[in-house]
C-alpha cells in the first residue's frame, strides 16, 4: 500500500496581486459598485439589441442543426442556448434565461448517441421568440409561465422516460 | 472605500460572446482597472497572456475550441505559461453542484454562475486578492489548493492518487 503513495508539494506562492493592489481594509469597495451600476444603466438601452442578436444566433444555429444534425451543429446550438440562459436575465429578460435553461439541460443531459428531438428544440425556440419578440420582461406573465412549465416537463420527459405517468 | 488601487490592475477577459465580454468590461472599467485585454477563445486567450502577462483573468467555460476549463489546465501546465499562478475567475451558465466541483478540481481560483453583476464581480476579484491559496503539486495535478481550510498541517501521502489507483485495480 505505502508503495503506491505518491509525494505532494504544498507551497504558498507570494501574493502578488495584493502586493499590487494593497487595500488593506479587505471589504468591498461602495464608490466603485456604484459607479459600476451607474455604467450598466448606461448600457441598458443596448440590451434589447444584444438579445436580439442572441436570439438570432440561435434561430440560425437551430437551422444549421435541422439540415446537419452532426457534432458541430450539436455543439453550436449547445453554446447559443448556454449563452442566453446565462445572459438573458441579465438583459432583463428572465423568462427567455429560464427557457434556455430548459434547452441547455435538454441539450447537454440526452446522451451524444441519441438525436436531438427537433420538435421539442423547436419548441423552446419558437417560445424565446414570443417571449423576445412581446417583450414579457415580468416573471410573472400567466401565458410565458405556461409555457415554460410545458418546456420543463417535456424535457423532464425527454430525458426520464421512465418517469412518465 | 477598500483602498484597493484597481487602476494597476491588468485583467484579461475571455469570453466567445461579443456582448458579454462588453458587460464584463463595462464593470471591470468602471471599478477603475485600465488595463483591460480581450480574447474570443481560450485560443486566443493563450496567445494574449503570453504577451500581455495578466494579474487576473475573467474567462467563460462554454467555448468553440479550447474551453475555460482547458485554458486553466494550459495555465497551470504548460512550460510556456507566463504565469501558472494567475487567478483564474470563471464566469458561466453552469449552475450545478457538478460543475462547480469539476471547475474547482481543474484549479479554478474563483466562480461566477451568471446572470452577472456588480457585486459579484466584485466580491470575486476581492475574494482573489484577499483570500490567496496555496498551490499543490500532484502527479495528476498543479493549481490552487482545492481544499479551503484546513490544509496548512496536511504533508502527507497523495491520498486520491491511491485511492484512483486501488479503484483501477
Amino acid at each position: 500500500m505505502a508503495g503506491r503513495q505518491q509525494p505532494i508539494e504544498l507551497f504558498m506562492p507570494p501574493n502578488m496581486l495584493k502586493a499590487k493592489v494593497g487595500g488593506g481594509l479587505g471589504g468591498i469597495d461602495m464608490a466603485a459598485m456604484k459607479r459600476a451600476e451607474g455604467a450598466l444603466d448606461t448600457r441598458k438601452s443596448e440590451f434589447a439589441d444584444w438579445i436580439a442578436s442572441d436570439v438570432k444566433t440561435l434561430i440560425d444555429v437551430r437551422a444549421r442543426y435541422a439540415k446537419t444534425p452532426d457534432a458541430p451543429s450539436r455543439d453550436a446550438l449547445m453554446r447559443a442556448a448556454h449563452d442566453i440562459k446565462g445572459q438573458a436575465a441579465t438583459f432583463n429578460f428572465p423568462l427567455i434565461a429560464r427557457v434556455a435553461g430548459s434547452l441547455s439541460r435538454l441539450i447537454g443531459d440526452l446522451p451524444a448517441s441519441q438525436a436531438l428531438p427537433l420538435g421539442l428544440v423547436d419548441g423552446h425556440v419558437n417560445a424565446i421568440q414570443v417571449i423576445h419578440r412581446q417583450g414579457i420582461q415580468d416573471t410573472n406573465d400567466k401565458m410565458a409561465q405556461t409555457l415554460c412549465a410545458e418546456l420543463d416537463a417535456r424535457v423532464e420527459e425527454t430525458l426520464n422516460p421512465k418517469k412518465k405517468s | 472605500m477598500s483602498g484597493y488601487r484597481f487602476d494597476r490592475l491588468k485583467v484579461l477577459v475571455v469570453d466567445d460572446n461579443a456582448h458579454m465580454r462588453k458587460l464584463v468590461v463595462t464593470i471591470l472599467q468602471a471599478f477603475g482597472v485600465s488595463q483591460i485585454h480581450e480574447a474570443d477563445s481560450g485560443n486566443r486567450a493563450w496567445t494574449v497572456l503570453r504577451v500581455s502577462n495578466p494579474d487576473v483573468i475573467v474567462a467563460d467555460w462554454v467555448m468553440e475550441g479550447m474551453s475555460g476549463i482547458e485554458l486553466v489546465q494550459k495555465i497551470h501546465t504548460d512550460p510556456s505559461t507566463p504565469n501558472p499562478f494567475v487567478p483564474v475567475i470563471m464566469l458561466t451558465g453552469h449552475t450545478h453542484i457538478d460543475h462547480v466541483r469539476q471547475a474547482r478540481d481543474a484549479g479554478v481560483n474563483e466562480f461566477i454562475a451568471k446572470p452577472v453583476s456588480v457585486k459579484t464581480m466584485m466580491s470575486q476579484l476581492v475574494a482573489v486578492i484577499e483570500h490567496h491559496r496555496p498551490y499543490v503539486r500532484t502527479s495528476a495535478y498543479f493549481g490552487p489548493c482545492r481544499h479551503r481550510r484546513g490544509v496548512d498541517e496536511y504533508r502527507g501521502p497523495e491520498r486520491r492518487a491511491d485511492t484512483k489507483q486501488q479503484a483501477a485495480e
